[in-house]
């Protein structure tokens, strides 16, 4: 696997666009400030939500100001980091005309885990305290868990495969291999891969009554649920060397694996094996050896039962000397946005930004190569190489 | 690269649970299409569906299984664990990474969701069932398939709604292709919920009584549910420990329209594009192709624009097509899923199944619709796709050798095969030792 990444568009508390993303990186207690700003701008039920939402969101610098009445917030945040992805590409200038390849030979692989809760919530609720029949038919669509993906191919003119995958966690490395496998097989000449989240009250209402929200807790333990969108334009390396692309990092190796747990009750969970050997199968993968590896951007949500069966999966690959870096400290939880966002961030510390919130290992030198690891609740694990040469 | 073989095929429909129940309905033409009883439609001026009626779990899943899934993946689940026997693998060839389980699906647990959104809205939040949340997560479908098998390695969902099982099993065979898995448990599931059955009614897209593929009266589709399930085996495994080869994966085309959120384009550009790259992948010609499961869904748009692709791809060479959705009603996510069973079965019994409710085709359907069950030897099938976002998914499937050698897909894939061996080799090394 040798995926050029030539663009990068993203929509996050921390800033948007790729430039902001990564300059926000720089002082990691004001990143965390400036994206955990406080009382919910969604959240009617729940004011004081600790939450990173996308703040000040204007959508029209992306979107003008027409012909979204019906697109929900997702697909919002998808086609704004797409639009951007391909521009920072050289794919589409800014007035979105294309310049290298056709629209047909550029697709998406986006992941979300939880994009279309608030669309089926809302729906569900007029047909409950209304009527079925007031419906809305153009509003419909977005109880489709694929539909945010699929306005972006409808506004940015994208018509190579456009695949949803929705793996809870590990949505958006899972989405790397959905668009190397797409252009491995000729389908595509460069794709759209990541995905995006939204903060919505449905998704808070179930996780305010599992018990798992950090600021419901005083333990300071606990997830902080974050949102936005982004997206890596990748594309085979020569082709990109070819087109003079800038690259701005190459994703290498991909690995996945599953645990199933012990008990016959038990649903959530995590494995390390399967920490363990998701890096292993991406690192040899790559042809890169554990002691190469400068950073592991890791999923540390704050949940001590998935936490700790990722650290130790960790330290069975690389040992305790690894630098362990926690993005969601930052970010908050984005499930199946996660991914795609450690591999922002991932390229914005081989580019200078310092690679903290540090969990654990030394505070590494130059970041030269890392690794992105995503973990789902229900025991599947992704990860992936991402290198700045 | 390795060659993708169907060895084993399992189905939960409205005409039936398991391969022949399946068969035998689809080929006798019956209809499941009856009133709605899982939920009220008072008020929606629509009320039939094809449900899967006496759906009782406990008859193929433990007790511990039944309390942690949802109806869908209840479904998926029964419809595995059939293919899987019908596989003759037994869990000590399933376990490892090298097993992997991919699914489709609209909607995945509907129903659940439908309750704890129902709780929230009508009583609150303290009335939402704490025990039931959990089993709501998005890719549980898989997780619960590789769970009982042992799988260890990939599970994914690709939620590409009415061309879920499509974009499952194409992406099962790819991963096959690129020596990612050897073999792939995969398929779709999916359950009728209220608000689904709603919005399509809303979308003006839901027939008032019956589903009639082609018909120049055809009214619009009806929802069913259910879920398809396949093995998938690279040709080395199946070949090691001798399985019955049932029927060979052919060329996966894939396309977006780009065009409309829920409506096909006009000119059906994209579907042919999808559907010209199974066939070129395939290394066959259209003319090699015995018939089409179309996507059929009766809707007025649907069934014009595949006709015209028809056309476009097949010229004056007459393939005949079949649409088992007026019997089965479209199953959505799960619909190309179900049907790859039917298509896989006519390969085997040399039997094409009938397009029930037609009568009078259309003028502007300039296609030769499949009346009777019809028996003939089956090469080669192709299974079409559509679906909202403006996708096209179509995958061929083959008697096996039928196929020339090697398969069509491109040189950068044969690198990428080599190099992810190598890397599970490495994996495999680090474990023994």
């Amino acid at each position: 696997m040798e995926l050029a990444i030539t663009g990068v568009g993203i929509v996050s508390g921390l800033g948007v666009g790729r430039e902001a993303f990564h300059s926000a990186l720089s002082d990691a207690a004001a990143a965390r400030a400036k994206a955990f700003r406080g009382a919910s701008e969604v959240l009617e039920a729940f004011p004081d939500a600790n939450t990173a939402e996308v703040w000040d969101w204007d959508p029209k610098p992306w979107l003008g100001d027409k012909g979204h009445r019906n697109n929900d917030q997702l697909t919002k945040y998808l086609i704004a980091a797409a639009k951007q992805a391909l521009i920072d590409a050289g794919i589409k200038d800014a007035e979105g005309v294309f310049l290298r390849y056709a629209g047909e030979r550029v697709g998406i692989s986006s992941a979300t885990a939880y994009g279309s809760l608030d669309a089926i919530a809302e729906l569900n609720r007029v047909a409950e305290l209304e009527d079925p029949r007031y419906i809305n038919p153009q509003r419909f669509p977005n109880t489709v868990i694929n539909a945010a993906a699929g306005y972006v191919s409808i506004w940015e003119g994208l018509m190579a495969p456009n695949t949803t995958i929705v793996d809870g966690n590990c949505g958006s490395l899972d989405a790397v291999l959905s668009a190397y496998t797409h252009l491995a097989f000729g389908r595509a000449d460069a794709m759209l891969v990541g995905g995006g989240e939204i903060v919505c009250e449905s998704l808070y209402v179930a996780l305010a009554k599992l018990g798992v929200l950090a600021d419901m807790r005083s333990d300071g333990l606990g997830i902080s649920v974050g949102e936005g969108a982004a997206f890596l334009v990748v594309e085979d390396a020569e082709r990109a060397w070819e087109r003079s692309a800038n690259v701005l990092g190459y994703i290498r190796g991909y690995g996945t694996a599953f645990d199933a747990p012990q008990s016959e009750a038990v649903l959530v969970h995590a494995g390390s094996d399967a920490v363990q050997a998701a890096i292993q199968l991406a690192l040899a993968e790559a042809e890169i050896e554990p002691d190469e590896v400068d950073v592991v951007a890791s999923a540390r949500c704050g949940l001590p039962s998935i936490d700790d069966a990722e650290l130790h999966g960790i330290r069975a690959v690389f040992g305790h000397d690894v630098c362990v870096v926690a993005p969601k400290q930052l970010t908050g939880e984005n499930f199946g946005a996660a991914g795609v966002f450690g591999m922002v961030m991932a390229l914005a510390w081989m580019n200078g930004a310092r690679a903290e919130p540090r969990v654990a290992g030394p505070k590494p030198g130059e970041v030269g190569t890392a690794v992105v690891v995503s973990v789902g609740y229900y025991g599947n694990v992704s990860a992936v190489v991402v290198t700045k040469e | 690269m390795q060659r993708v073989f169907v060895t084993g095929v399992g189905v939960v429909s409205s005409l039936g649970y398991g391969r022949q129940a399946f068969l035998d309905a689809t080929v006798a033409g019956k209809s499941a299409a009856r009133e709605v009883a899982l939920f009220d439609t008072s008020g929606m001026d629509r009320n039939i569906a094809c449900e899967v009626h006496d759906f009782r779990p406990r008859d193929f899943l433990s007790a511990a299984e039944t309390r942690r899934t949802g109806r869908c993946s209840q479904f998926a689940l029964v419809a595995s664990r059939m293919a899987v026997e019908d596989a003759g693998l037994s869990e000590e060839q399933l376990a490892g990474r090298r097993t992997a389980v991919i699914f489709g699906t609209t909607m995945g647990e509907a129903n659940l969701l439908g309750q704890l959104d129902r709780k929230w809205i009508h009583e609150g939040e303290q009335a939402v069932s704490l025990a039931r949340l959990p089993a709501y997560g998005t890719t549980l479908l898989p997780i619960h398939v590789a769970r009982a098998f042992g799988a260890a390695g990939m599970v994914q969902t690709l939620p590409a709604a009415c061309a879920a099982g499509n974009y499952a099993i194409g992406y099962a065979a790819d991963q096959i292709r690129l020596g990612r898995a050897d073999v792939v448990i995969c398929g779709a599931a999916e359950v009728i919920e209220k608000l689904q059955y709603a919005g399509f009614v809303r979308l003006g897209a839901m027939a008032p009584d019956r589903s009639r593929p082609f018909d120049k009266d055809r009214s619009g589709l009806l929802v069913g549910e259910g879920a398809g399930a396949l093995v998938l085996e690279s040709a080395r495994h199946a070949e090691a420990r001798g399985a019955t080869l049932l029927a060979e994966v052919g060329g996966y085309g894939l396309a977006c329209d780009a065009h409309h959120i829920t409506r096909p384009e006009p000119s059906g550009a994209g579907s042919a594009r999808a559907m010209r790259e199974a066939i070129r992948a395939s290394g066959i010609t259209p003319r090699d192709v015995t018939f089409l499961n179309a996507h059929g869904t009766a809707t007025p748009t649907n069934d014009t624009v595949e006709s015209r692709v028809v056309r476009d791809i097949f010229g004056d060479y007459r393939v005949p097509l079949t649409s088992l959705k007026g019997g089965i009603g479209h199953c959505m996510g799960a619909a190309s899923a179900i049907e790859a069973v039917s298509c896989v079965l006519s390969i085997v019994h040399g039997v094409i199944p009938p397009t029930i409710n037609f009568e009078t085709l259309d003028p502007v359907c300039d296609v030769d619709v499949v009346t009777e069950a019809t028996e003939r030897p089956v090469d080669v099938v192709l299974n079409n796709s559509l679906a909202f976002g403006g996708y096209d998914a179509v995958v061929a499937f083959a008697k096996p050798g039928r196929l020339p050698e090697p398969y069509a897909g491109l040189a950068s894939a044969a690198h990428a095969e080599a190099d992810a061996r190598d890397a599970a080799d490495a994996l495999d090394d680090e474990e023994a030792g």
